[in-house]
């Protein structure tokens, strides 16, 4: 019987392999493990889409239990492919307007109730604290440096360069924190080949 | 002092490929050999841990999974570690994705292995939702009704078949949200579930996304954060079940040394070399 684990793990550890051998220098093993996750990621997203979204989605409810309400969202969807053909790409537009105005009512209240006023909110702070001073100065000076229609002179200025470094503190604590998770990621494929393939820890 | 100039100068022009070499040695090595490094656990991780550890027994807990395959070494011993937690404390928990690719079979083994690990009914302990496309309507529709959203779970099986989700209509049912998440989804978690729902949640996320979520924490949207492997290491820590997050912090820690070392040096070499350029 054939184990597709183990043939499975096998095919995993040359890929990552031919992907790191790039750090060495290009070569046509890494442009093979690239053309190979190209390709599997886009059929994988096709099989994806087909099984829940048009089937699951759609057809499934429509033909199976009449929920006819549905054919509206499915002709929106076969009317984008009108931008094939050039004489009547305006038509999927429609189904544009009706995505984007969508998107827009939803975002705008998720930002502004789920994101900008919770935050504004939490600036007004005890300032007599160091943390809590130093928080309402970073905000307000940032804001200042993106202050775009004065030019940054005198306080203005003094107080736009404190923002930029605010900025930069904030800057480096992501950058340390990218390090952090792509090493993560190195030493996941290095458990996966010490470990998963050549079995040399339990 | 030309000595010490000329070996900094010769350091900052080393073929990087020797660095990628020693970054390499220092991801295998201590895995072979652990270190046996103590791991501090920040109190973001502790908070979290612990809105888990005070919910009752019989709970309702939303785990999510929605990160793609290429984070699994920073979000998977997350989900291992939160998930074997609730069951411990026998909550009842219900796993979606809102990630196409790679995660809906990451969730299945995670959810299959840890269920077995602890004996767990499906149906009645534990329900796997599966994935369903477009996360924006997926987390506004559940707040009606799961049902509209998920008729049926990742096995076909009509939800009202299934005992757990006969009692579970909508978020007004569910006593948490643990979220653990490589990308924006975690965002929408927040300002859509949490903020117009009122669902308490905490998340788990890669250490790329981390700076971002602690803005959350400020707001009081989250009680508690994973931030990447470390955080995941620091949960496996504190719920004691220890895992490949903590087997990773050996080489993270001599890694990031290793990186330190070399940034100092170079900076050193620049600054020695820099009158010698002009």
């Amino acid at each position: 019987m054939i184990n597709f684990e183990f043939i499975g793990t096998y095919i995993a550890a040359f890929l990552t392999l031919a992907i790191y051998s790039f750090l060495y220098k290009d070569n046509p093993f890494y442009k093979l493990a690239e053309h190979i996750f190209a390709g599997i990621s886009a059929g994988y997203y096709v099989g994806l889409v087909w099984h829940s979204i048009i089937k699951q989605q759609l057809l499934n409810p429509l033909l199976q239990y009449h929920q006819y309400l549905l054919i509206i969202p499915g002709v929106l969807g076969l009317l984008m492919f009108t931008r094939f053909i050039p004489k009547i790409s305006w038509i999927s537009r429609i189904s544009l307007a009706f995505v984007i105005g969508n998107t827009a009512g939803i975002t705008l209240i998720q930002q502004l109730h789920g994101i900008v006023l919770p935050q504004i909110r939490c600036t007004f702070l005890d300032i007599t604290q160091i943390s809590e001073l130093v928080m309402v100065v970073g905000v307000v000076s940032t804001l200042i440096y993106f202050y775009f229609s004065k030019e940054h002179k005198g306080v203005l200025g003094f107080t736009a360069n404190l923002g930029i470094w605010f900025i930069m503190v904030a800057f480096g604590a992501s950058f340390g924190y990218t390090v952090m998770a792509r090493v993560s990621l190195l030493i996941g494929r290095a458990q996966f080949l010490m470990i998963d393939w050549l079995g040399l820890l339990k | 002092m030309n000595g010490f100039v000329k070996i900094f100068s010769k350091l900052k022009e080393i073929d990087r490929r020797y660095i990628y070499l020693f970054i390499a040695l220092a991801a295998v090595v201590p895995l072979i050999f652990p270190l046996g490094l103590p791991i501090g656990v920040t109190q973001e991780a502790k908070d979290l841990f612990n809105k888990v550890e005070s919910l009752k027994e019989g709970s309702v807990v939303i785990l999510t999974f929605d990160y793609y395959p290429s984070t699994l070494p920073e979000t998977e011993p997350m989900s291992y570690a939160a998930l074997r937690h609730m069951f411990r404390k026998k909550l009842k928990v219900i796993t979606l994705t809102t990630v196409p690719l790679g995660s809906l079979s990451v969730m299945e083994s995670v959810v299959k292995n840890v269920a077995r690990e602890y004996n767990k009914v499906y149906g009645e302990d534990y329900v796997n939702l599966g994935y369903k496309y477009g996360y924006q309507a997926v987390m506004l529709g559940m707040g009606r009704n799961i049902k509209d959203i998920f008729p049926y779970d990742n096995y076909d099986n009509p939800l009202d078949s299934l005992p757990l989700m006969q009692k579970v209509k909508n978020y007004d049912d569910v006593d948490f949200l643990f979220a653990v998440s490589d990308n924006a989804t975690v965002e929408y978690w927040v300002s859509i579930v949490n903020a117009q729902f009122g669902l308490s949640m905490g998340a788990g996320v890669t250490a790329v996304m981390a700076p971002r979520c602690y803005s959350f924490l400020q707001t009081k949207q989250m009680v508690g954060l994973l931030g990447g492997m470390k955080g995941a290491a620091e949960y496996e820590s504190l719920s004691e079940n220890y895992g490949w997050a903590t087997v990773g912090m050996g080489p993270q820690s001599i890694i990031h040394f290793l990186i330190i070392f070399f940034i100092i040096a170079g900076n050193i070499g620049y600054f020695a070399t820099k009158g010698k350029r002009r």
